[in-house]
């Protein structure tokens, strides 16, 4: 790569999209008035609102049903509060509340403790659904307390007490949170969510621009055939998203924090010290910043796969609805940073934005926060590089799409991207509602029918339907000997070795006890052990395996097998829809895909499934006999050692099934 | 010089089978010489001429560019050569010296011979008065002229132009027709494409029949001419076009 040519590149974009008035107004323009104009305009309609209500007059019926005194003290103390209106309730008292022409009704009841003593009871009839009726309820609620203090003296001076037994419990709260942390508590709600919103929408503006734009202005031949390489365009187009997202997030930060703090200081709050430290601003930036390169990564492969600017704002679309859903989690008060959920892009920006505001932030959280998302960020930037160098991407001209008559005709137009997340989505949702619920009905029943009718059925059904010779697609070639012989010295092992890396994985972030009685629950069903590994091991191995190795790869082919397998892989791990699971589950799905997909034979990763799901059951079922103990120790754990063996075996059953199935076999 | 060998460019068809863009595509351009890739619409011109300026990568066979191999040195071959098509789009918001100065930037050359390069070729093109405007404000014919200036920043020996004339009125048609004659004035080895058959005859000194991806003829007007015995040479092309087509028929009764 060509540093200097990168510059170039970069220089260039980067002045054209800054002349741009419609990027300069997104990025730039938009938050420094947006926020000022925002907070403060809602502020001062806030505070005029307030004010009114509690200025307006309102009536109120008041049913006094005892009728001494004392009832008709407190009535006079409710006619203290000023512009209200007391009115004796009349027999239209409930249809004139209902028709919000009285705001509350007032009821007086009395009745006698074993003591001897008359009580009164105060009924307020109000709606918490508006707002004016609200106020009236604590004004109200204020003058009975007075009235009730009134009471209260009174008595103690006629049973000849000092009135000072009142104050003899005084609850007396001191905020410790000193200004500036009130303010970042409120801050850290909902600025990480507009920020990364803001984020986004900075960088997408630029990104749709800087490929499928010029694709749409038939430039990018023109820079192609051209003195400069297709890395250094990337990577100079790449450095103008993120700056540009960067600039954006600055503006943002800054804007917002000065308005924000104008806002606290007009409620009311005293905010004579605070103010977003420099500090914060600048630990905010760095966590922010791989989350921009990752952004700025997603939305340049997206622009690249695009053929025209429209198409790439569509594309962005589910990417910002995943980030906004994510960044969402800053509104709940219950979840806080771990090192779990550090590992978690876009929620651990949000919440990490969330502990730096008050101060409670750990390096640690800050670190794995920024590692986690560069690891994912070199995987986004790889896969950009790759589709720019891909011309059938680059130069994609024919169209996708063509509705089920198209795909009848030309049917391998259905296999498209597209298609399989469609395809993945629907599945996903069926087993979310479907299968959840067939399972609480019966368990194992649930399971088989799952199996079968949610994963395997829709698979042959669409072979027939577009009438396409399931023995190719779907791989039910017969293995060669040698492949088939080495699957349970590569299944038994591998799945050894996943176990231990699960339970490293469990060391570091403990499961919760709830999660792992339900895991141990499918283990442990009511029925003959055969029936179990028919249902925990064999129906998954076939069905499964018929989506994931059979169906998913031929839409994702076209990227090619590398990438077919991986994308498979994640799919697969995103169906069991256990996020504890996910990296062990990725790592089988990335095996068994392999396995088909090298060897051309799905009869592989099914057996190899089936082995790797029995192996589980096999430890539950003989988990008492002394002779398992040599492996497992009594916390049901793996030895640590046994992974060394199991590399072994792995490795060398591995390598030589790399080198006795074909190189072409992948690709037919 | 342009010399392209056994070329085979295919693309994945959505039903699996494979398309032929370019096949077996073997022919020679030298230096000094207009040579006219000539061929109706989707014949494979425009596919060639992107894997010789290295946009796509050839499936087999290669090609090179003043002996610079297309497979293994493709920044090489972008140095020496020059591109430009009918439908060539601008950086709309650049001004035109910028937008000049940033594609000879890229090809390494220093600023101030770029600064030398851009004047003449202002004075030569007449583009003195709108240098500092942005392309946006610009006719069609000026974004043209940018366009050439932009092709040849670099000074390169081989030349190659793609349907060079379509999409442009007369004027400005005539302007890049000239522009090529130049080229060749100039000792550059030209390849141009187009279907039109008399911008073939008035500009090419060899002509190079294209048709489905497949080479039919290669020679000077002349010896394709008494090769044929016609003289037109629409009546030329139609001529080598039946005779492949029969080639086609026999082949599939043979088999």
């Amino acid at each position: 790569m060509n540093s200097k040519k990168v510059m170039i590149v970069y220089r260039k974009e980067l002045m054209e999209v800054l002349r741009d008035k419609r990027t300069l107004f997104t990025t730039l323009l938009l938050p420094v008035i947006l926020y000022p104009l925002l907070i403060v305009g809602f502020n001062a309609i806030m505070a005029r609102q307030t004010g009114v209500l509690e200025k307006k007059s309102a009536s109120v019926a008041v049913q006094d049903s005892v009728m001494n005194p004392v009832s008709m003290a407190i009535i006079e103390k409710l006619a203290e509060v000023e512009n209200y209106t007391i009115l004796p309730a009349a027999g239209n008292a409930q249809s004139l509340y209902e028709n919000k022409d009285i705001q509350a009704i007032v009821s007086i009841s009395d009745s006698l403790t074993a003591s001897g003593l008359t009580t009164y009871q105060v009924y307020i009839q109000y709606d918490t659904a508006n707002e004016q009726s609200m106020t009236v309820y604590s004004r109200l609620k204020d003058k009975l307390a007075e009235s009730k203090n009134d009471l209260l003296h009174e008595q103690l001076e006629l049973r000849g007490v000092h009135t000072d037994v009142m104050e003899i419990l005084d609850v007396r709260p001191i905020d410790t949170a000193s200004s500036q942390r009130k303010m970042g508590m409120i801050l850290g709600m909902f600025l990480p969510y507009i920020m990364i919103i803001m984020l986004l929408t900075g960088a997408s503006v630029v990104a749709a621009d800087l490929v499928a734009g010029e694709k749409e202005r038939k430039t990018l031949e023109t820079l192609m055939v051209s003195g400069v390489g297709r890395l250094e365009i990337v990577i100079g187009k790449y450095l103008t998203i993120i700056t540009l997202a960067m600039l954006n997030l600055v503006v943002n930060l800054f804007s917002i924090s000065f308005s924000m703090r104008y806002m606290l200081s007009q409620a009311g709050m005293d905010m004579s010290g605070a103010s977003l430290p420099l500090k914060s601003i600048f630990i905010l930036l760095a966590a922010m910043l791989p989350l921009a390169t990752l952004f700025s990564a997603i939305l340049l492969s997206l622009s690249t796969f695009s053929r025209n600017m429209k198409e790439a704002r569509t594309y962005e679309q589910p990417l910002m609805m995943v980030s906004m859903i994510m960044a969402m989690i800053s509104f709940l008060p219950a979840i806080e940073m771990s090192n779990l959920m550090a590992l978690i892009p876009v929620i651990n920006i949000a919440l990490l934005f969330k502990a730096v505001m008050i101060e409670e932030y750990q390096i640690s959280h800050l670190l794995i926060t920024i590692g986690s998302t560069l690891i994912l960020d070199v995987f986004a930037i790889w896969a950009t590089i790759k589709l720019f160098k891909t011309e059938s991407i680059l130069f994609r001209s024919d169209d996708d799409s063509g509705g089920v008559k198209a795909i009848k005709k030309n049917k391998a137009s259905f296999f498209s991207p597209y298609n399989g997340i469609v395809y993945f989505s629907i599945a996903l949702l069926l087993l979310y509602y479907l299968g959840s619920y067939w399972q609480t009905q019966d368990l194992w029943q649930g399971l088989l029918k799952t199996q079968i009718i949610i994963i395997a059925l829709p698979v042959l059904l669409i072979i027939r339907m577009l009438k396409l010779k399931s023995r190719d697609v779907l791989r039910l070639k017969a293995p060669k000997l040698l492949p088939a012989a080495l699957i349970p010295f590569i299944a038994i092992p591998g799945a050894i070795l996943v176990a231990i890396l699960a339970q490293i994985i469990n060391a570091i972030y403990p499961f919760p006890e709830q999660y792992l009685e339900n895991l141990t629950r499918l283990f442990n069903m009511d029925i003959p052990t055969w029936q179990s590994f028919l249902i925990v091991a064999v129906a998954p191995g076939i069905c499964e395996e018929l989506l994931f190795r059979g169906l998913f790869p031929r839409f994702f082919e076209k990227f090619g097998v590398k990438f077919s397998i991986i994308i498979t892989a994640l799919l697969f791990a995103a169906f069991h829809l256990d996020p504890f699971r996910f990296v062990p589950v990725f790592l089988l799905g990335l095996l068994l895909g392999y396995l088909t997909l090298r060897s051309g034979s799905i009869y592989l990763s099914m057996f190899s499934h089936a082995l790797n799901n029995g192996l589980a059951l096999f430890f539950t079922a003989f988990a008492t006999q002394p002779w398992i103990k040599v492996l497992i120790s009594d916390s049901d754990n793996l030895h640590y050692w046994v992974a060394l063996p199991a590399a072994i075996v792995f490795g060398i059953a591995m390598y030589i099934f790399h080198k006795t199935t074909g190189e072409k076999p992948c690709v037919e | 010089m342009i010399k392209v060998q056994n070329l085979v460019k295919e693309f994945p068809k959505k039903d699996g089978s494979k398309f032929y863009a370019v096949n077996d595509a073997s022919f020679i351009a030298n230096d000094g010489e207009i040579v006219c890739l000539l061929g109706v619409n989707g014949a494979g011109k425009t596919t060639t001429m992107r894997v010789l300026s290295t946009v796509f990568q050839p499936s087999a066979g290669t090609a090179e560019i003043q002996g610079w191999d297309i497979r293994t040195h493709p920044d090489k071959v972008r140095e020496n050569l020059g591109f430009l098509s009918g439908d060539t789009g601008l950086y709309n918001r650049l001004r035109v010296h910028e937008f000049i100065r940033y594609f000879g930037r890229l090809y390494s050359i220093g600023d101030a011979e770029i600064n030398r390069r851009m004047d003449e070729m202002a004075e030569l093109l007449d583009m003195k008065d709108f240098m500092d405007k942005k392309i946006e404000f610009l006719s069609t014919g000026m974004k043209q002229k940018v366009s050439i200036v932009r092709s040849i920043i670099h000074d390169p020996p081989v030349m190659i132009f793609d349907e060079p004339t379509s999409g442009l009125d007369i004027l400005t048609a005539r302007n890049i027709v000239s522009f090529i004659r130049s080229c060749k004035e100039r000792g550059k080895c030209v390849l141009f494409s187009t279907h039109i058959m008399r911008e073939a005859e008035r500009l090419a000194d060899r002509v190079v029949l294209i048709h489905k991806g497949k080479i039919l003829a290669e020679g000077t007007l002349e010896a394709l001419r008494e090769a044929t015995s016609q003289t037109d040479l629409d009546d030329i092309f139609i001529h080598y076009v039946n005779r492949s087509n029969l080639e086609t028929e026999v082949q599939a009764h043979e088999f």
